[in-house]
C-alpha cells in the first residue's frame, strides 16, 4: 500500500533560520502519527509544507503517492483527500460569516447539492456533539471547544482520507479533552482515516499514536514506534522533554 | 495568615440576564506557599483574580467579599478596592505576556515605571541597575541588552520572564500568576515554575496559581482550591486532596489527567481517555441542591434539593469539601 504521506528531505529557510533542515519521513496509510517538539521547532511549517501552503526550497513531499503540485487547481483537488485543523480554531472561522455559510462553501467545492450537505453535516454535527442550532450561529458566539468541533465538523465534511490536527487539545480543559480524543479515535475507526497529531502534549500522542517524531530546530532528532520511543528515549532531548512534563504522580489512595 | 478572601460573589449583567460567576467563594493563602486554584474555563477562576485585583470589566458587579492582605481589610464591593494595592501589594502575570507588555515602550522603560512606583525619589540610574538586576535574577539571558529591547523581539518564555521580574521589582505580598504558562511549551513551562518559586522564595510573598493543569499544581503547589461554576468544591493540602479526593469532581479531574506513563493499548486506535460528561450549569439559573449534581457519579436523591455545606474531610480541619455524602448524619 502506499504511504499516507511520504517526505524526503525536506528543506526550508526563513532568512537565516532553517525552519525544515532534511526532514523525511513515511507515514503509513490508516495510522495514526505523532509530531512532537517545541514550538519553533518546525511542526506547524512541516504541516503547511504537507497541506501544500508552504512551498519547499528542497526535498520532496509526496500524498497518497502523488508528489505536491503547486498552483490552485491541485490545491482545490488535494483538499477533497487532506484537511487540516488549525492550531486556533477561532481563526480558523471568519468572524463575519455565519457557520452556515462556511459549511455551504464545501459544498461548492465538491459541487455537493445543498440538501445532501446539510443532511451530512447533521449527522456530523451529531456526532461531534454539537447542537443542530450551532450552524445558524456566529463563531464569537460559540465557546473554544465547540469552534474548535467546529473546525473539525468542517474538515469532515470533506471526506478527507487524512486529517492533520495541530495541537488540537491546546487550550481546552481535560474534562473536554477526552472528549475530543475519543472523537478523533472513533472517526479514524469507523473512516479508515490517517491520522496526523502535531501536539507538545506527549502523554497524549503516547496513548493515541502509532508512530512518532520529535521534532527539533527543524530537525527529527528521533522518531519510530510510540511505546519504545518514549519508554527508552535514546536522544537527550527527548528525555528533556519527557523530564518537564509536570506529573500527577497519585499518591495511593487510602480507601477507593 | 497572610491572604484571605471571605464570601466573594460576582455577577455580570448580560443581555439576556445576570450571570453568576461566584457565590461565596472564601480562600486562604499563607504566606510563603502556593496556592493553586484549578477548574474548567467558565468556573470563575480569572474572575477570583480580576476581583482581587479591581480589574473586572465594567458589567461585572461584586455583591459581597472583603480581602485581608497583610492585616489590612479591604471591602471589593466598593470600586477600586485594591487600587492602592496595584503594584505594591499585588502583582499579576497573565497569560499571555505580550497583553502585558506595551509594545511600544522597551523593557527597561517598563520595569523602571514599577520603580518609580515602588521607590519614589530614586534617581534613574539606581532604578535602572535594580531593572537589570531583576532581569539577571529571573535568569534572562543577556539582561544589559534585554533593557534596550522592545516586547516583540523576545519569545515567549522571555517575556514571561520579564514579566515575573517586574513581579519582583514591585515585591508583592500576593503574587497572582493567572494560567502563566499555557502559552509556553512543556520544556519552558518547567522553567518559568521554577521562575516563580524563586520569586516566592526570594520575597517570602504568597502565590496564587491559577490553572486547569493539575499537574502543575501536584508538582509546584502547596495548597488547592477546586472551582466549578462559581462555586468552591473542595479545598486543602495538595497532598490532602491528591491522596482522597473529598468531593466527586475533584476525582473527576484527577482521573482525566492523563499520565505520561499510563497503561498504553498495543492498539492505539483502542486507548480511551477519560471524560466527565455533560456541560457546566447554566450561570443564570443555579440548579438547586449540589451544583455538581447533573455530572456526578455518585449522586443520591437528596443531591438534588440539599445545598451542601461546607464538610471536613476525614475529620481534617484543613481540608474541607461540599458534598453531602460527607455530612455525618
Amino acid at each position: 500500500m502506499t504511504d499516507a504521506i511520504s517526505i524526503s528531505n525536506a528543506e526550508l529557510r526563513f532568512g537565516e533560520t532553517a525552519a525544515l533542515d532534511g526532514v523525511s519521513l513515511t507515514i503509513p496509510q490508516g495510522t495514526c502519527f505523532g509530531i512532537v517538539g517545541e514550538s519553533g521547532s518546525g511542526k506547524t511549517t512541516l504541516m503547511r509544507a504537507v497541506l501544500g501552503l508552504q512551498k519547499l526550497d528542497q526535498g520532496e513531499i509526496c500524498v497518497l503517492g502523488n508528489p505536491l503540485v503547486p498552483g490552485r487547481a491541485a490545491l482545490k483537488q488535494r483538499a477533497s483527500f487532506i484537511q487540516p485543523i488549525f492550531q486556533d480554531p477561532a481563526a480558523s472561522l471568519s468572524p463575519r460569516s455565519r457557520i452556515s455559510t462556511m459549511m455551504n462553501e464545501v459544498g461548492t467545492v465538491l459541487r455537493e447539492p445543498h440538501a445532501a450537505l446539510f443532511e451530512r453535516l447533521g449527522v456530523i454535527l451529531n456526532r461531534l456533539g454539537l447542537p443542530q442550532s450551532v450552524i445558524e450561529k456566529y463563531p464569537h458566539e460559540i465557546s473554544g471547544g465547540q469552534a474548535r468541533r467546529v473546525a473539525i465538523a468542517r474538515a469532515l465534511l470533506m471526506k478527507p482520507s487524512i486529517l492533520i490536527a495541530d495541537e488540537p487539545t491546546a487550550g481546552l480543559d481535560v474534562s473536554v479533552q477526552g472528549d475530543l480524543l475519543n472523537l478523533l479515535q472513533d472517526i479514524r475507526q469507523s473512516d479508515n482515516i490517517t491520522l496526523v497529531i502535531i501536539s507538545h502534549n506527549l502523554a497524549i500522542v503516547r496513548l493515541i499514536a502509532e508512530n512518532a517524531v520529535v521534532m527539533r530546530s527543524g530537525k527529527v532528532v528521533e522518531g519510530g514506534e510510540v511505546g519504545s520511543l518514549f519508554k527508552s528515549p535514546r536522544e537527550a532531548y527527548t528525555c528533556e522533554l519527557l523530564a518537564a512534563w509536570p506529573s500527577v504522580t497519585r499518591a495511593p489512595a487510602l480507601n477507593r | 495568615m497572610a491572604i484571605s478572601l471571605r464570601n466573594l460573589s460576582v455577577n455580570y449583567s448580560l443581555q439576556q440576564g445576570t450571570a453568576h460567576a461566584l457565590r461565596g467563594v472564601s480562600l486562604d493563602i499563607e504566606k510563603g506557599q502556593m496556592h493553586g486554584l484549578v477548574g474548567e474555563s467558565g468556573s470563575g477562576k480569572s474572575t477570583v483574580a480580576f476581583a482581587l485585583m479591581g480589574l473586572l470589566a465594567n458589567n461585572a458587579n461584586v455583591t459581597s467579599g472583603t480581602a485581608t492582605i497583610e492585616g489590612k481589610s479591604f471591602d471589593l464591593t466598593k470600586r477600586n478596592a485594591t487600587a492602592d494595592l496595584r503594584g505594591r501589594g499585588m502583582a499579576m502575570i497573565f497569560q499571555d505576556p505580550m497583553l502585558s507588555l506595551n509594545p511600544v515602550f522597551t523593557i527597561g522603560t517598563q520595569l523602571c515605571e514599577v520603580l518609580r512606583r515602588r521607590t519614589p525619589g530614586s534617581d534613574r540610574k539606581t532604578q535602572g541597575a535594580m531593572a537589570e538586576d531583576a532581569l539577571a535574577k529571573v535568569r534572562l539571558s543577556n539582561p544589559g541588552r534585554r533593557m534596550n529591547q522592545y516586547p516583540h523581539e523576545l519569545s515567549g518564555g522571555m517575556r514571561q520572564r520579564v514579566v515575573i521580574a517586574m513581579a519582583l521589582l514591585s515585591e508583592p505580598a500576593l503574587l497572582i500568576a493567572d494560567e502563566p504558562t499555557t502559552a509556553l511549551d512543556v520544556t519552558v513551562e518547567a522553567q518559568i515554575m521554577r521562575e516563580i518559586i524563586g520569586l516566592r522564595d526570594r520575597i517570602g510573598c504568597a502565590v496564587l496559581l491559577i490553572t486547569h493543569s493539575l499537574g502543575l499544581v501536584t508538582e509546584y503547589c502547596d495548597a488547592i482550591s477546586v472551582l466549578y461554576a462559581g462555586e468552591k468544591l473542595e479545598s486543602g493540602t495538595v497532598r490532602q486532596v491528591q491522596r482522597q479526593p473529598g468531593h466527586p469532581y475533584t476525582r473527576m479531574l484527577f482521573d482525566c489527567e492523563v499520565p505520561i506513563d499510563r497503561e498504553r493499548h498495543a492498539d492505539a486506535s483502542q486507548n480511551r481517555f477519560t471524560v466527565i460528561a455533560g456541560d457546566l450549569p447554566d450561570p443564570r439559573r443555579r440548579p438547586p441542591g449540589c451544583i455538581f449534581n447533573a455530572r456526578c457519579d455518585v449522586s443520591f436523591e437528596d443531591c438534588a434539593v440539599v445545598s451542601p455545606g461546607d464538610y471536613p474531610v476525614r475529620n481534617d480541619d484543613s481540608h474541607s469539601a461540599r458534598c453531602l455524602r460527607l455530612a455525618t448524619p
